[in-house]
Order: C-alpha cells, then sequence, then structure tokens
C-alpha cells in the first residue's frame, strides 16, 4: 500500500508574449485531472509549489487562484459533498518532491482520497524580473492511495547550508523599483550532484536497493552538469537518467516534466524501482523511491 | 471519500494514524516599538477622516524599527519557544517557516533558498527537514495540520512551526494611499510586526492534545485580497474588500465549525476559549455574535482578543495570542479551545485543542 502517481501532464503557453504561470498551472491542472480519470470536484488537496508567478503575488495562495481557476469545489461549503484544500509550498527546486511527501503523509492517514500537485513558473511582468533566467512551463500530477505493492516508499533529505551562497533569489528594491535577482553560481550544478548523489545512495541503502537494481532515475535540476555529475556519483549509467532536450532551464515544474517525458518515452512503464531525486537552493537535496 | 466539507484529521484516528499530537511549547518575538493607531493616521500622505481606532478596535501595534524583519522576527521566536521546550534544536525533525513575508536583510524578500532554512540555522536545527509554506494568514495553522499530520502517523516526534511577519511597512505604503474609508488598502493599516513559534510532539498515551483540526479553502472568493510587492515603494502592498471577506466569513464560518465540534463531539458551549484570526475587535465581536446565533449557544468565555494591542500580525495571529491568554494565566488544564483560521483564498480552518499541564506550567502557571 502506497502513494500512487497518475499520469502526469505538462502545459506551456506558446502564443502568448508573457505566458503567466497561474494560467500554465491551470492548464496543467487540468490536464493532469483528465488523465487521472476523475472529475475536478474529487480533489482533496491542492499544493501549488510554483514560485515565480504574475506579479509574485504573496497573497493568497496561488493555490487558491488555481483551485478556483480550475473549478475545484470553489463554492461556499454545502452539505452532502467535500470541499478542497488548497495552499503553497516553497522549497526551490525540491517543492515538488516535499509536496508529494506532504500529499503521501494525508494520502496515507487516510485524509483525503486525491491530491494535486502543480508547479510553473514564468517572469512575473510588470518590469520586476530583467533577464528572468527560468522557461515558462507547467506541470502537474495527481496521486492517490493504492492497496497495491506500487508507489512511493520512501524519502530522505539533506539539507547543505555551507553551499548555500550557490542558489539565491531574492525581490528587493533597486533603481526605484522592486526587482527579482537570480544568483545561480556555475558550480551549483556539480555541488548539488555531490550531496544528491550522497542522499540518494543513504536512501537507497535504507530499502536494500542496489544502484544496479534502480531502473530508472528522474531528477532535476535538468542541467547536464547535474545529471552527469549525479551519474557519476550514484554510480548509475547515465542511460538510466532521464534527460529532457529543451528543459534544462525548467525550474519547479522540472520534475514533474522528467516523469512526463520518461511516460511519454515509456520508460516510466517499463520500470520497476525509480529514483526520484531532486536538489535545489540551500543547498537542499531530496530523494524517494517509486516502486511500480 | 470524505464525509465533510473540512478536509479533516481526527486523532486518535486507528491503525493509520494512532497517535495524538500536542502543543509542547509556545514561543514569540514582539518588536518593542509600539505604533498608535493616532500616529499611523496622523502619517497619511491625505486627509482621511477616519477614525480607524472606533472602526477597528486597535489602539497600537508593533512595529519594527528597522532593525527586526521576518527572519529575525521567526529566529526571536523560534528561541524563545525552545527557551520553555525541553527539547534542543538538533531534536526538531521538521521545522516549517510559513510567514507571507520573507523579508532578511531589511526589506529585501527571499524566495530562494526557503526561509525555514535560514531559521534552522540561526537556531541550530541541524537534523531539520526544512520547507516553507504559503498559505496567508492561515500559515501557521496550516502548518500544525501538515506537521501534526506526521507525528500522528508516528513518522516523526516533534517538529516546529514557525513564521515572523514585518509587515508593518505595508501600513507605511498605504497611508501614502489611503483616502477614505471605503479604501482597499484600509486593512493595511490595522498590521502590526510579530514572531511565532510552536513546537509540536506525540502526545503520551491517551493524553490530551489536537483533537480536530480541518481546514477548506473556499476558492470563488479567492480574489478578495491581494498582495503584491509595491511598484514604486520599499516592501508591498495588499488590497482588500473587507466587508466581502467578512461577510463570507460569518455566512461560512458557523457550519465549518459546526462541522468540527461533532467530530470532536463537543458543542460550542463545551469550549472554554475561542481564538479568532485577529482583523479587528469589532469585526471578531459582531462575528462571534453571529457564529454563537447560528450555533445555537457560546463560548464559556469572550472570544480572545489581542489586535487591540498586536494589530494583525498575518499568520502569527492564533499563537501569539495563545502565548498572552497563557502567560496571563486564562488558560488552565482541561480547557478546550478553538483556534479559528479566517484568510485570504478564501482560508477557513479550526483546530480544536485540549490544554495540559504541561502547557500550562511553561508560563509560571500551577498547573
Amino acid at each position: 500500500m502506497a502513494t500512487t502517481l497518475d499520469p502526469p501532464a505538462v502545459a506551456t503557453l506558446r502564443w502568448q508574449v508573457r505566458p503567466s504561470a497561474r494560467k500554465m498551472a491551470d492548464k496543467a491542472s487540468r490536464a493532469a485531472i483528465e488523465r487521472a480519470g476523475l472529475q475536478v470536484g474529487e480533489i482533496d488537496l491542492l499544493l501549488n509549489t510554483g514560485l515565480y508567478h504574475d506579479r509574485n503575488l504573496g497573497e493568497p495562495a496561488l493555490a487558491a487562484l488555481i483551485q478556483e481557476d480550475v473549478g475545484i469545489n470553489p463554492e461556499d461549503p454545502h452539505a452532502g459533498v467535500h470541499g478542497t484544500f488548497s495552499f503553497d509550498i516553497a522549497n526551490g527546486g525540491c517543492g515538488v518532491l516535499t509536496a508529494l511527501q506532504v500529499a503521501d503523509g494525508f494520502l496515507q492517514s487516510g485524509t483525503i482520497d486525491h491530491a494535486l500537485v502543480v508547479a510553473s513558473d514564468a517572469d512575473p511582468g510588470h518590469g520586476m524580473a530583467p533577464g528572468f533566467p527560468f522557461s515558462a512551463k507547467g506541470a502537474a500530477v495527481v496521486c492517490h492511495w493504492e492497496d497495491g505493492p506500487s508507489g512511493l516508499v520512501g524519502f530522505q533529505w539533506e539539507i547543505v547550508p555551507e553551499d548555500g551562497d550557490l542558489f539565491r533569489s531574492r525581490f528587493g528594491f533597486e533603481r526605484g523599483r522592486n526587482r527579482l535577482r537570480v544568483e545561480q553560481d556555475p558550480d551549483f550544478g556539480c555541488r548539488a550532484a555531490a550531496w544528491a548523489g550522497r542522499t540518494a545512495t543513504s536512501l537507497l541503502a535504507d530499502h536494500a536497493i542496489r544502484p544496479a537494481d534502480v531502473d530508472l532515475v528522474v531528477a532535476t535540476p535538468l542541467t547536464p552538469a547535474f545529471l552527469e555529475g549525479l551519474s557519476t556519483h550514484l554510480g548509475i549509467g547515465s542511460e538510466r537518467v532521464v534527460a529532457v532536450e529543451g528543459a534544462e532551464h525548467v525550474h519547479t515544474a522540472a520534475l514533474i516534466v522528467a516523469l512526463a517525458a520518461a511516460e511519454e518515452q515509456g520508460r516510466l512503464n517499463e520500470a520497476h524501482r525509480v529514483l526520484l531525486i531532486s536538489a535545489g537552493a540551500g543547498i537542499v537535496v531530496g530523494a524517494a523511491v517509486l516502486v511500480r | 471519500m470524505p464525509r465533510t466539507w473540512l478536509m479533516m484529521e481526527q486523532s486518535p484516528d486507528g491503525g493509520r494514524a494512532p497517535y495524538v499530537a500536542r502543543f509542547e511549547s509556545i514561543g514569540r518575538r514582539l518588536p518593542t516599538t509600539r505604533l498608535t493607531t493616532e500616529e499611523l493616521m496622523a502619517s497619511t500622505r491625505h486627509r482621511t477622516r477616519i477614525d480607524l481606532e472606533r472602526l477597528t478596535g486597535i489602539h497600537e501595534r508593533r512595529v519594527s524599527a528597522g532593525a527586526e524583519d521576518s527572519l529575525s522576527l521567526a529566529a526571536g521566536a523560534a528561541t524563545d519557544c525552545l527557551r520553555r521546550s525541553r527539547y534542543g534544536p538538533d531534536d526538531l525533525q521538521v521545522l516549517a517557516s510559513c510567514s507571507i513575508t520573507k523579508y532578511r536583510d531589511g526589506l529585501t524578500q527571499w524566495l530562494e533558498p526557503p526561509m525555514s532554512l535560514a531559521v534552522a540555522q540561526q537556531i541550530g536545527a541541524t537534523n531539520a527537514t526544512a520547507f516553507d509554506i504559503s498559505n496567508a494568514c492561515a500559515g501557521m495553522l496550516t502548518g500544525v495540520f501538515v506537521v501534526a499530520n506526521r507525528i500522528r502517523r508516528g513518522e516523526i516526534d516533534c517538529g516546529m512551526v514557525v513564521s515572523g511577519e514585518y509587515i508593518s511597512q505595508l501600513g507605511q505604503n498605504a497611508a501614502k494611499h489611503v483616502r477614505h474609508v471605503l479604501s482597499d488598502e484600509l486593512a493595511s493599516l490595522t498590521l502590526g510586526d510579530a514572531g511565532a513559534a510552536v513546537i509540536l510532539e506525540r502526545a503520551p498515551q491517551g493524553g490530551p492534545g489536537i483533537a480536530v483540526a480541518g481546514f477548506t479553502t473556499v476558492s470563488e472568493h479567492s480574489r478578495l485580497c491581494l498582495a503584491y510587492p509595491a511598484r514604486h515603494d520599499q516592501g508591498a502592498r495588499m488590497f482588500t474588500k473587507s466587508r466581502s471577506i467578512h461577510r463570507v466569513a460569518i455566512a461560512d464560518t458557523p457550519v465549518l465549525l459546526h462541522e468540527a465540534l461533532d467530530a470532536a463531539g463537543l458543542a460550542i458551549t463545551d469550549i472554554d476559549h475561542v481564538i479568532p484570526h485577529q482583523t479587528s475587535a469589532r469585526a471578531i465581536r459582531k462575528g462571534m455574535k453571529d457564529l454563537c446565533e447560528a450555533l445555537g449557544g457560546a463560548p464559556k468565555n469572550p472570544a480572545v482578543v489581542t489586535v487591540d494591542h498586536y494589530g494583525n500580525t498575518a499568520s502569527t495571529t492564533h499563537f501569539v495570542a495563545l502565548v498572552e491568554e497563557l502567560m496571563a494565566g486564562h488558560l488552565h488544564p482541561g480547557d478546550q479551545v478553538a483556534l479559528v483560521a479566517l484568510a485570504s483564498g478564501l482560508e477557513i480552518g479550526v483546530v480544536l485543542f485540549t490544554v495540559d499541564d504541561g502547557l500550562v506550567s511553561l508560563y509560571g502557571h500551577d498547573a
């Protein structure tokens, strides 16, 4: 018995001059719910983990706006049905993995039947983010509890504050207005790969899984430096690590984007043991085992 | 399928969540500088003729004089919480930072790394998994819901939920723009700065703790309160349709509180203390009157009001108020407390817990 992921969905808004992160999240959420074979009202918990959205809205949680846009039980409480709870989780590039763990907790306790995890980033616009470095992309996945042997069977985290300066993102007042400044050291990918490799190796050992028994590694960020470094540190050949062409600048949605790519390539369905890994600013690294 | 509108957890709850979470320690940090409503209204750019103190019941609020920001308030509250706790920072297995504002080094809003990492680092919580939750003024109670879930299932023994809100700068920005009583930035003038932290742990077998926690998002009202970074001022601006929020809260809260009370096997008359979100003293009293009429009874004591002297401190209000009540000796072992969240989203949440000897004794009162 474990938390199982339904087929993920990815969204872009190709023809817009400035894509809206919220609208991409809406689109990805609708598609993920449809791919899970559900009605929108069946989602009990909605977790948004995207960080960069329209005007950098600070309040309310973007999740609430997504819930209303998608029409997931938006109305006032009434008898005979259930509502939906929505909020945001922020953990940089590890947000999706954190949200999966939170959703897993509420699924394990039987509190909910279905959770939707969504992430999207785009230039906040209004001149707030000159040189915004991340690709406009949204992605979402539904998870549910299943009685069979497949699903998420363990999470492990490590925080490495000594490398905290390698990735920083701040809104500050510069030249008369609030501007976003994202600073990423060129060494971030290599350093993050080393820490992620260590954490994932420890997780595998806890579950008595040898690196050779891992069929697929779905890891983020999707940069060559991180993925190549991770492959080396894990001792798992790069052919078993999912790479997604053109996705190296996808940020919080990257883990779901990589899952979707693996599914589309048919690799996810063939894999028995999948290692999910994320690294983000902090440095925070997280790993989970997905048994299928 | 959940049987209630609220996404709700009841403790204990059989084999999948056999444990109960309790509040082990609560701490807070308040800036020492006081700003009266009279002083704030005297600073408005336009001659507003608004008697804000009469409208809201807020006499003063605590504000950062520049030395405090979201991080220092959060870390200060976490340190205060640990000072009363039998846990050390190394014992914390999870740390969730739940503030709306994430200002460090003054008014620089940090998006990455998350605020929780900075708090963990400042207090020495080296073994804690850390992440941020963002859910407007319901942030800390949402954090309690998430951390309590892990405790209930036995995944962890203890964790901290923390928040630091440096929001008085929204009031300073609003003072430049508010012209009349219908201004959608009027609510920004009610804000005050504060930090709060709570450690949750597994309650002893059969011991009291959080009996019920339930939350929902009534998202058709999600756009009634929106806050953004200011375009040409430092900090942020918030735009609120206060009357509409109040109307929805009065309409929706009774049915949701009734659900939570039902799950706990309690009536409103069994509740000793209701601690609502602190928006304005007048709104709280009017809201409680309507709530009592809808539920056919009243709690044993009037609703707790701290907004009159601390202002609306956003996600920290319930724990700022809890510390106030504990320090004043108003809470006694066995008391039933209802924490009621109301936040932009529109988020409504209820946490019902029983006060125990351990919590009371931390604040210098005999159990």
